[in-house]
């Protein structure tokens, strides 16, 4: 895989004609919406004005009439960059995954398959809507993989019969094969019981969670104190998390700094990113050639395709040669 | 009198609670190390394969080679406590140790296939031992700390439950490899 210097090396020269021609783009989306918001919040202090003079700005109508505002300047919004974030996807993104190695497919509109997002475990809760983009799947070293942004949530009803969503789960998920074989599940969570609550009642909150299966506890206290071990097999979750695999999973999540969830079910590594965002969306506002912007990309899509080397399960172990 | 009885329900129920947990903590040791001599057992079935085809090479290393099977046919035995088990286990591991060391001299070991294989098989399962005796290991501790904590320890002396030992590191395994000692050979 190609190092992160030589990728920027190449955003800024090969992509460079793509880069300028895009600029342009963005540079034109910018004026036009500088102006209809210009217009659109002239409109909306006029109406303002108006609606607060003859019913009172706290009327239900008035209250309507300034959502339709919100509604109509979101929907621009979008009308208006739809066309520039599918185009900077296939000019930017799409060769850029095709350089750092050409066996990725990449695309934009696909994504994980929920079956695979459930089957990880890491996420108890039912998932009442399910979606997702920026689908990348192909082979690193041999190890196959494919990841995408997902965005999973629940419903719940309160009492007066209004319906709200939560996020699940909002990031990038990574589906791996693994390279040693293991029949129990296993699942890595970020430890939030004992940050919370201390060492002894953090942990036997933990080991009294009915949700999931037996709290395994490891042998690593940095380990311990980062993550909480879940699985159904006290000896294969050691297999697994051999000490080296703890303190790879350590290095990484310093890397990431987004809360990190993991899991081994059926010969497989699940990685959950909570980035909590979209990634890959262009930001409008923000300069093509803005050397922080270009570094973003990048530097996604290297650490979540260098989780293949970063846990090293491009090495193949005496029972999958 | 209604204050006494709840008292006596109360105590009741914290000596149940702790009975419970320490009979599973028992449990728990001993079904992980049934896990254990599950894996144990699938060493045994390697060694005299690995002795077969390496006994024809080694001229030398006879003795380690006598030792091991020597070692098998103890461990197998049937009625050996688990603490037998873990003396034993420890030594074998040390004398497989010596034997993949002593196999870096021979090179027409290393070119064939079979032993390549046998001890490709032989990683694996070390691999997963080590992981059953770190899973064993936790549990033990668990159970040691139930029974000398106050109040179980209170509970575990009527019931008479003894310290457990955890496998430890033979010294050999704890040693650093000495690179020069390898060279110089």
């Amino acid at each position: 895989m190609k190092s992160t210097s030589e990728l920027t090396d190449f955003y800024y020269k090969e992509l460079y004609p793509s880069l300028e021609e895009l600029e342009k783009t963005r540079v034109e989306i910018v004026s036009r919406l500088q102006w209809y918001g210009g217009m659109g919040v002239v409109a909306f202090l006029l109406t303002a004005i108006w609606l607060g003079k003859n019913i009172g700005l706290f009327n239900p109508l008035s209250m309507a009439t300034f959502l339709g505002f919100f509604a109509i300047g979101g929907f621009t919004y979008r009308f208006m960059t739809q066309g520039y974030a599918k185009d900077f996807k296939t000019k930017v993104i799409t060769p850029l995954i095709g350089a750092i190695d050409p066996h990725l497919l990449y695309n934009p509109d696909f994504m994980i398959s929920q079956h695979l997002f459930e089957r990880s475990k890491l996420f108890n809760h039912s998932i009442d809507r399910y979606s997702g983009n920026d689908y990348v799947k192909g082979s690193i070293d041999g190890v196959p993989l494919e990841f995408s942004d997902i965005h999973a949530e629940y419903q719940t009803r309160d009492s007066k019969g209004r319906t709200q969503w939560h996020t699940l789960f909002r990031g990038l998920f990574l589906v791996a094969e693994f390279n040693k074989y293991f029949k129990a599940k296993t699942v890595i969570l970020p430890d939030q019981a004992e940050k919370s609550f201390g060492t002894l009642i953090g942990g036997w909150l933990q080991s009294h969670n009915f949700s999931r299966d037996d709290l395994i506890r490891l042998d690593d206290p940095a380990f311990e104190k980062a993550f909480v071990v879940y699985g159904n097999d006290p000896i294969e979750a050691r297999y697994i998390l051999s000490h080296s695999m703890m303190k790879r999973i350590l290095e990484f999540q310093k890397k990431v700094s987004y809360p990190l969830f993991i899991s081994f079910v059926q010969n497989h590594i699940h990685v959950g990113i909570g980035t909590k965002k979209d990634l890959f969306e262009p930001a409008i506002f923000t300069s093509l050639l803005d050397y922080k912007q270009a570094m973003e990309y990048i530097n996604t899509l290297r650490y979540t395709i260098g989780i293949i080397e970063e846990l090293k399960l491009n090495e193949k172990l005496w029972s999958k040669v | 009198m209604t204050l006494f009885l709840v008292a006596l329900g109360i105590i009741t129920l914290i000596a149940v609670l702790m009975y419970n947990s320490l009979i599973g903590k028992k449990n728990q040791v001993e079904n992980i190390f049934a896990g254990v001599d599950a894996i144990l057992k699938k060493r045994f079935d390697l060694i005299p394969n690995l002795v077969a085809s390496v006994s024809q090479y080694m001229e030398y290393e006879k003795s380690t080679l006598e030792k091991v099977t020597e070692l098998r046919a103890q461990a197998m035995k049937p009625n050996l406590s688990n603490e037998q088990k873990i003396s034993l286990d420890a030594k074998l591991t040390s004398a497989l140790g010596a034997i993949t060391i002593a196999m870096e001299a021979y090179p027409e070991l290393k070119a064939n296939e079979n032993v390549m294989h046998l001890q490709r098989s032989l990683n694996e399962i070390e691999e997963q031992i080590s992981a059953a005796r770190r899973a064993y290991n936790q549990a033990v501790t668990d159970f040691n700390n139930a029974i000398e904590m106050f109040p179980t320890n209170i509970m575990a002396g009527w019931m008479n439950l003894q310290r457990r030992k955890v496998f430890e590191i033979t010294v050999s395994e704890r040693q650093n490899v000495d690179v020069n000692a390898l060279f110089n050979r």
